[in-house]
């Protein structure tokens, strides 16, 4: 495949500046989106753990998931890694679902990011309505329980007030974000102070890339320019925003399998 | 209905017309100083929004405040990567990887770069780096030492003040009166084992033992001589055994500098006892003791000297590897630092790779090709291309022919072989020494060393032009060539090069009876070859602990090593690599002269390591009871089992540091069996941060501090090209009691134990002017930032911290407690060294510029020496069980236990038919990431992996519960003693990924202890927790060595266990 960076160095600093750059314009001209380069992947989780610590979920609230298949027969085996987060879908099935319940509960922000109201998010049954219409299965639920809250020592890492949407928000204390419905918000955090998103700066074998549609100078955008860049379940109208890379035939055959089973 | 596969409309039509440079704006190639200029602005270019006030109060995101990020080392495994701490409240709340490491980043950020420009940079680091939290902020952490209530392993505890602890083991005495069946023993303390404290009487017996296995002297002579210090000695009809302070041992597992040097202060420059052991061949042993063996230089009439290391794949530059039962996608070291070469190159095109491995790794499912072969046949395949390449003429012969320095200076060649240099043959037939002047006739040579002592020269030969040349190895005037393909008789003497030699080994075989024992295709063969001699030097095999891990583990790595040796790519880009790494123990300060009337420890050792049994006063002919090691150290598996036999002698006391034989080792039950026993080791201290699954046999538990609280110096890898050395320092404040020592408070930790056992007993070298006079050694940092100061001034020197950088190492460490952290302290501790000190600290180590980490085509930091392709020393060495001389050449044995027999075979016939291995997932270490929840939520159980025609063979289906079973442990359980019996069964994973005939499992599951189960302390009943307690731990069922009877089965030549040898069962549970 083109690659137009040859060292993650490169990459990081690329994707840096695209950010960078975003930060100057006003939000509504900014477009976030996530490319993943699933022949680099190897399916080690790292995106998914670093999310659990930069967002401090507790247990079963996990933005990120790396599925992983074997396919083919002994000694012909390969095996595919589908690291999977919110899609941010211009047309978000759960905003709809949610929203029908409890109003601004889901928003699509202009940047591209759909967001959730903590406050407002908060009823289950709107939770379930807006579970159950997300095809990639984004969505979690945040019961209000701790790792170590059981345990000879409730730790102190479980008690600090996270940095999520930029507000600082004890959940410790009883309060949200537990008992709200919670998913991937492409770090927007990190966005607004200039950083990108956990799940990209700590990949490994550097499959993450993120950045901004509306400059097709970025890294993001160039990456998609010279290789073929596919979504997942584009046939349900969601028009996401995270793009897997498909321009080797091996990692085309791959994901087939997987569409094969999963569906477009 | 059509498919969808893309969706082409908001992707923009253009196809970009700007060049790959223009769009990075130059920055992506490297090299001169505008790339370096480009680089810092971009990264300042970060911080230029908060300080325009752009940023709200709401949105501020204070972990990316350089105030609130200290940068440190992890490890949660043994890669070390370096690592940026974010600190809320005192609290670490995220760990990210750290871009000032060549471990994150290839290439690193200049080490110029300010810490205030990083602070929004985060760098790569694997998932369980991220978990490192949780390793640190662990519920069951111990945080007062804990004493043993009741018997060995009841997993009773009582938490007592660390003075009575330090009190008692120091001085023994009834100490477990109120255990049942203990009432009247009497434990010896350590201030009894301390026998021999005169560095002088020391000095002269160790001397005359050494006389007395030369023959020179008898024992008798000894006790006459020796006669008013003879109580001083373990046994005096055996002075070789050496002192009674060799009868307390110092033993560890996951060990790095720093504190490496400490325990060895302790142990053997203060205390003279020569046991300090550690658990390399667990690991990879027969790796490093094979490289170590190919690294011996010839010094003053000897082989000797080479390094415990090895050599790695340059992966960021090669462009073809062969993985050999190495995967850095999941382990090998590591993940994090290695990931990005491979992925890199098989997207650019430049790597190409392969893997030898049983399973289909991760690092298989990115390979050009895999190559499942059996078990323990690694060496068989590396003779089986040795052989096609020899044949084809595919070897390096310009390189090879060289025989000493002046010759491969000539080409400039970094290093040189003993390829070409004639060996005689033994009067049975067997390849015996090299050939030397005075066997045919040439005069030696009086020499004398640097001190003065005279030593003979005689000259080794090489055959050139029909004629035989002698010549020095280390000659850098006079080259000296040599012809590969020599077999002459000189004088009578029959002899052949070591390349000769080699090319018999590997057609021993033909190519397609190799790829036969390998159960592999002959195209295989061929396959992997073409590749391999297409790529000039920047063709390597890599190998790990898959080859390493079995009886014939030095052949294995000793085949691999030679491939890549007739290749010629050691020192070269994209080649084989050595890790370079800046010294801690001189350079502002001298170690070597900071101990004050330093011990001469002398002896045998409990292990029998570096050491012949021919030359010892318990020889008694073949077999020796237990396995002698002349050409390893650390013999991990030898430890215990080697105490509970008591051969060569009792140990009274030993000390346990961040190691769990018990559970790590094959085999390892038989380890707890032992422990059980305190008649076999009457005082057992662990240094431990849980009760864990080896400390929970221990008399005495001292509490630790984590890598997040406390300092070391991490040392590199043979796969990293710049010098380097991360530092790891206390990020947080201590969890553990404070205690005082020295008059110092401080946290109790490996360091302040042995202070204060240093204290108690008066040891020299710890202490007011422990250091020399001046300088005191009263904690920790007394050590550590004298090794800083050290570091800072290695070639040159680091520049000094500016006003700016002091004021961000004071702000970063203002959560710090006084008893780890004090600015005036440290500053006085470091002397005219502080400012540096305080430049590496803020970076978290010292790495060398990527940039200058090569010059041309090869890499800056040589090992540029002499390889030996015939290991002479091995060769004169003999098998301890069976008499009969070691190989030193690559050479295919069969697996065989200490006997000799070809044990598998025997357990096939019994029915035990499947081949069990090991294997790394990335989301767990050995013992220590159970306690880690972010981690089970990815990974939160193992399986039994076996093939889907085994799995239908034997009737079993995915997620059935198997118990596993072998000839040494037909039951299939673990004996835990007093914590009970565990059954060995797992869930089975039905899959496509492996060898047929191979089943595997995960390390890391299985638990006993380490918060898994209930315990109590202080009568208070602590519940486990049972998502630590799930999957399976199969090493009981590994085999036992039928001749040790309590040890697994081993390499008798590079020392390592056998991992992956054992032939099992699996019954359904």
């Amino acid at each position: 495949m083109l690659r137009s960076a040859p060292t993650r160095t490169a990459e990081l600093q690329a994707m840096l500046e695209d950010v960078q750059q975003a930060l100057k314009k006003s939000a509504n001209q900014r477009s976030w989106i996530m490319v993943i380069n699933t022949k680099k992947c190897s399916g080690c989780h790292s995106c998914a753990v670093a999310c659990m610590a930069e967002n401090m979920s507790p247990p079963n609230v996990t933005y990120r998931a790396v599925p992983e298949v074997e396919i083919g027969e002994y000694p012909q085996v390969s095996r595919v890694f589908m690291p999977t987060n919110c899609m941010h879908c211009d047309n978000p099935p759960c905003a709809k679902a949610a929203n029908a319940i409890t109003p601004g509960a889901i928003t699509k922000q202009p940047d591209g990011i759909v967001i959730v109201a903590y406050d407002k998010f908060r009823d289950k049954k709107a939770f379930d309505a807006a579970a159950k219409v997300c095809p990639y299965k984004a969505l979690y639920w945040d019961d209000g329980s701790f790792f170590t809250k059981a345990l000879p020592v409730f730790e102190p890492y479980e008690q600090q007030a996270g940095f999520e949407y930029g507000a600082r928000l004890k959940r410790a204390e009883g309060k949200s974000p537990a008992g709200s419905g919670r998913k991937c918000h492409f770090c927007l955090h990190r966005l607004n102070a200039g950083m990108l998103p956990a799940c990209v700066t700590t990949c490994p074998c550097g499959a993450m890339y993120f950045g901004d549609k509306n400059n097709s100078k970025g890294l993001a955008m160039q990456l998609l320019a010279f290789n073929n860049g596919i979504r997942l379940k584009v046939s349900q109208d969601t028009r996401p925003r995270v793009y897997y890379l498909t321009s080797e035939t091996g990692t085309a055959d791959n994901l087939k399998a997987c569409l094969a089973c999963h569906g477009a | 209905m059509a498919k969808h596969m893309s969706d082409q409309q908001d992707i923009p039509a253009e196809g970009c017309a700007l060049s790959r440079r223009g769009f990075l704006k130059g920055s992506a190639i490297l090299g001169g100083s505008a790339v370096l200029a480009e680089r810092m602005q971009w990264i300042q270019g970060l911080v230029t929004r908060a300080e325009s006030g752009a940023l709200a109060a709401g949105e501020e995101y204070l972990l990316s405040k350089p105030e609130n990020i200290l940068y440190s080392v992890c490890l949660q495994c043994n890669t070390g990567c370096a690592i940026k701490t974010k600190i809320l409240d005192g609290v670490v709340v995220k760990i990210d990887g750290s871009p000032y490491s060549p471990w994150s980043l290839a290439p690193h950020l200049p080490y110029a770069t300010s810490p205030v420009d990083t602070a929004k940079v985060d760098a790569p680091l694997c998932l369980k780096g991220q978990a490192g939290i949780q390793h640190a902020y662990d519920p069951y952490r111990i945080v007062r030492v804990l004493k043993r209530a009741g018997k060995r392993g009841e997993n009773k505890w009582t938490s007592i003040p660390f003075d009575q602890a330090v009190s008692e083991i120091v001085e023994g005495g009834l100490l477990f009166k109120e255990v049942p069946g203990e009432e009247t023993r009497r434990v010896e303390g350590l201030r009894q084992i301390y026998a021999l404290r005169d560095p002088k009487v020391a000095q002269a017996m160790a001397a005359d033992v050494e006389a007395i296995r030369a023959k020179k002297m008898t024992v008798a002579e000894f006790k006459t001589k020796h006669a008013t210090n003879l109580d001083k000695l373990i046994d005096p009809d055996h002075p070789d055994f050496g002192p009674k302070n060799n009868q307390m041992a110092f033993v560890w597992g996951r060990l790095k500098a720093g504190r490496g040097d400490l325990i060895g202060r302790f142990t053997r420059d203060a205390f003279g006892s020569t046991n300090a052991h550690g658990h390399t061949t667990v690991c990879q042993g027969s790796l490093y003791f094979t490289c170590k063996a190919m690294a011996d230089q010839f010094v003053e009439g000897k082989f000797t000297g080479g390094p415990k290391f090895y050599w790695q794949a340059d992966a960021q530059n090669s462009e073809f590897i062969i993985f050999v039962g190495a995967s850095p996608l999941e382990g090998n070291y590591g993940p994090t630092h290695r990931s990005k070469a491979l992925t890199e190159g098989i997207t650019d095109g430049r790597l190409k790779f392969a893997v030898v491995d049983p399973r289909h790794s991760k690092t298989a499912s990115k390979a050009w090709k895999w190559v499942p072969a059996k078990p323990g046949t690694d060496g068989a395949l590396a003779l089986g291309m040795i052989r096609l390449i020899m044949e084809q003429g595919h070897y390096n012969g310009t390189y090879l022919r060289n025989a000493n320095r002046a010759a491969a200076a000539a080409d400039k060649e970094p290093t040189w072989t003993n390829a070409a240099w004639l060996i005689k043959f033994n009067a049975d037939g067997t390849p015996g020494a090299f050939l030397r002047g005075s066997d045919i006739g040439l005069k030696k040579e009086e020499r004398k060393n640097a001190a003065g002592k005279a030593w003979e020269f005689d000259p080794f030969l090489v055959w050139k032009d029909g004629k035989a040349v002698p010549f020095d190895p280390n000659d850098d005037k006079n080259a000296v060539e040599g012809d590969l393909l020599a077999r002459p008789t000189i004088n009578g003497v029959k002899t052949q090069t070591s390349f000769m030699l080699l090319y018999d080994s590997a057609a021993t075989h033909s190519v397609a009876e190799w790829a036969g024992i390998c159960g592999i295709e002959t195209q295989d063969i061929v396959d992997l070859t073409r590749e391999f001699v297409s790529h000039g030097r920047k063709a390597v095999a890599d190998v790990h602990r898959g080859a390493a891990q079995h009886t014939n583990g030095f052949y294995n790595v000793l085949a691999w090593m030679t491939l890549n040796l007739i290749n010629g790519n050691h020192d070269y880009k994209g080649g084989l690599l050595k890790a370079t790494t800046f010294s801690i123990t001189s350079g502002a300060f001298d170690f070597g002269k900071m101990m004050p009337n330093k011990a001469n420890p002398f002896g045998i050792s409990s292990i029998r390591h570096e050491t012949t049994y021919e030359e010892s006063t318990i020889f008694q002919g073949y077999p020796a009871k237990r396995a002698w090691y002349p050409f390893s150290s650390d013999i991990y598996e030898e430890i215990i089992p080697s105490m509970g036999d008591m051969y060569p002698y009792q140990i009274k006391a030993m000390f346990l540091y961040m190691g769990s034989p018990g559970y790590s080792l094959p085999a390892g039950h038989t380890n707890i069996a032992v422990l059980s026993d305190p008649t076999k080791i009457p005082l057992v201290i662990v240094n431990d941060i849980t009760v864990g699954t080896t400390s929970v046999y221990a008399d005495y538990i001292f509490p630790d501090i984590t890598f997040l609280e406390r300092w070391e110096f991490q040392g590199s890898h043979p796969s990293i090209a710049p010098e380097v050395q991360p530092i790891r320092q206390p990020v947080m404040a201590p969890l553990t009691e404070t205690v005082k020592v020295f008059g110092e408070e401080q946290p109790i930790s490996l360091e302040s134990m042995l202070l204060g056992v240093a204290e108690k007993l008066g040891l020299p070298g710890f202490g007011p002017n422990g250091f020399g006079p001046g300088m005191d050694f009263k904690r920790d940092e007394d050590m550590y930032l004298r090794m800083t100061a050290n570091v800072a001034a290695a070639r040159g020197g680091v520049p000094e911290a500016s006003d700016a950088e002091v004021k961000l190492f004071l702000d970063s460490r203002r959560h710090l407690p006084k008893t780890v952290y004090d600015a005036t302290r440290w500053e006085k501790v470091s002397d005219k060294s502080w400012k540096k000190v305080v430049y590496v600290l803020n970076r978290g180590g010292r790495f060398q510029d990527y940039d200058k980490a090569y010059a041309g085509d090869m890499a800056a930091n040589k090992y540029g020496r002499m390889i030996n392709m015939y290991v002479e020393k091995v060769a004169k060495g003999k098998n301890p069980i069976t008499g009969k001389p070691f190989a030193g050449i690559a050479t295919h044995l069969p697996i065989l236990d200490a006997q000799g027999r070809e044990i598998s075979k025997l357990d096939e016939a019994k029915g035990y038919d499947l081949n069990l291995i090991t294997y790394r997932e990335i989301a767990h270490t050995k013992s220590r990431t159970i306690t880690n929840y972010w981690l089970l939520q990815v990974s939160p159980e193992n399986h039994i992996l076996i093939n889907a025609v085994d799995a239908q063979r034997l009737g079993i289906k995915g997620g059935e519960n198997v118990r596993v079973t072998s000839a040494t442990n037909p039951d299939g359980v673990w004996d835990l003693k007093a914590l009970g019996k565990k059954p060995i069964v797992g869930k089975a994973k039905v899959i496509q990924g492996i060898r047929p005939g191979v089943v595997a499992f995960a390390l890391g599951f299985g638990h006993w202890a380490t918060g898994s189960s209930d315990f109590t302390i202080d009568g208070k009943l602590v519940k486990g927790d049972p998502r630590r307690a799930t999957g399976v731990h199969a090493n009981a069922a590994m085999r036992v060595d039928d001749h040790f009877k309590n040890t697994c089965m081993v390499d008798l030549v590079g020392g390592s266990v056998s991992f992956y040898d054992t032939r099992v069962k699996l019954l359904k549970a």
